[in-house]
């Protein structure tokens, strides 16, 4: 109201009060404070929200078609309606999200033409394409492994609908790791051929999930960090990721295409050879093996089901 | 007069929960009704009232808990893992005692 006022004096105190309000805003989201979509936030906190969960929804939509051309092959029955299960659960993750981001003030149409154009981004993982029956094994299991954590860091994010939301997913999402999990297993317990198609599916899928989590970029300067909308660096999840999965795969008798793979018992830390990330820049910029068909098929489905949204949506 | 339903939260960023309803006139008084009967201890963080002909309940059984089989779909139907992953570490150790014997 004080900005409506004439003379510079009070437009100064309009711009102090904002500023005033932010500072106040992000002491509170700094000390655990949870923001709910109806109360005031500052505009960058708006756009980086928007930004971020549209990304998750994103991968989580884009994430059902590598596995979707496997549901046609499952080896079972029960592999069939597994997979099926998952990728119905993956569309329904971003089905959630995308409500989050339209309540936030970006319409639908709007996030669909920035995602099949290639101005917004989902993860690098799902820009891959799946050769063989293992893939699917190695995507739920590891790929959902490492979701999985920055997903469970995600419970304690300072915007509430957003940690409400993730309850939900992290739920099923431990379904979608046992499933993989279940797949590895028996193809590791089988012929010498099942070990290595699932050891082949492993050393090419090492590299995007050392990627995963982003690049180590310093908590001091992720702003996502500071806003709390994420509560862990890059790193540390990188770091979570392979102190829980890595014995688990040598369990089996695999082997991770890194030799500099090891854990410094001084540190607790993992020292691994530092992916180059310009190639995941590269990736999740539209180079990665599979981006264009990927993004073709999402494009195609998006025409193809105009027609229907046309008569649901104006009904 | 109509009935609204109101929904609590308690904990900040915590689920809202449906704790009841309130007869009232309007929208207004239905928000005033709600906060002067269901959260007089300060023990709420925030409450959503709706009127209650834009609830619907969905409890179609059928749909909701079908007599099918669905652990596929469970995390505690694939148990199986754990007997797998110890089979499969038995053999790994049985082939290092074999070689070793070789090599003795
Ligand atoms: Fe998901
Ligand atoms: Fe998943």
């Amino acid at each position: 109201m004080r900005a409506q006022a004439t003379g510079g004096g009070a437009a100064m105190t309009a711009i102090l009060t904002e500023e005033t309000r932010t500072e106040t805003f992000r002491r509170d989201v700094a000390d655990g404070g949870v923001i709910e979509t109806s109360d005031w936030m500052p505009e960058e906190y708006r756009r980086r929200l928007i930004k971020f969960i549209e990304m998750h929804a994103n991968s989580e939509i884009m994430g059902a078609l590598p596995e979707g051309d496997w549901i046609g092959r499952a080896p079972s029955l029960k592999r069939k309606l597994a997979l099926s299960a998952k990728i119905q659960d993956e569309v329904g993750h971003a089905q959630m999200l995308y409500r989050l981001v339209e309540d936030l003030g970006k319409p639908r149409p709007q996030i669909f033409a920035d995602l099949t154009s290639g101005k917004s981004k989902f993860h690098n993982v799902f820009h891959y394409p799946t050769r063989s029956w293992a893939d699917v094994g190695i995507i739920g299991w590891l790929v959902d492994g490492a979701a999985i954590i920055s997903q469970s860091a995600l419970l304690r994010s300072s915007y509430g609908p957003y940690t409400r939301v993730m309850k939900r997913i992290c739920w099923e999402e431990a379904f979608h790791l046992k499933q993989g999990e279940d797949v590895c297993l028996t193809l590791a317990g089988g012929s010498a051929l099942q070990r290595e198609m699932l050891q082949d599916a492993l050393t090419r899928w090492w590299e995007p999930l050392m990627m995963f989590h982003g690049p180590p970029t310093p908590p001091e300067q992720d702003g996502d960090l500071a806003w709390r909308i994420k509560t862990k660096p890059n790193d540390a999840l990188r770091q979570e990721f392979l102190d829980r999965y890595v014995p688990q795969i040598w369990e089996l008798g695999l082997t991770i295409p890194d030799p500099a793979l090891k854990k410094d018992v001084q540190t607790g830390r993992w020292r691994y050879t530092e992916p180059d990330w310009s190639r995941l820049i590269a990736v999740v910029t539209g180079s990665g093996p599979a981006s264009a068909q990927r993004l073709g098929f999402r494009r195609l489905t998006y025409e193809e089901g105009a027609w229907l949204r046309a008569v649901t949506m104006n009904a | 007069m109509g009935a609204f339903v109101v929904f609590r939260q308690e904990e900040p960023g915590g689920a809202f929960v449906h704790c009841g309803s309130v007869d009232a006139p309007d929208m207004e008084l239905a928000c005033q009704y709600a906060r002067d009967i269901f959260s007089r201890r300060e023990d709420a963080q925030r409450l959503w009232v709706a009127p209650q002909e834009a609830i619907r309940e969905v409890a179609d059984g059928d749909l909701l808990r079908p007599a099918l089989d669905r652990t596929y779909r469970l995390g505690r139907g694939y148990r199986v893992t754990v007997e797998k992953r110890r089979r499969i570490k038995a053999r790994i150790a049985a082939r290092a005692e074999a070689e070793q014997g070789e090599a003795v």
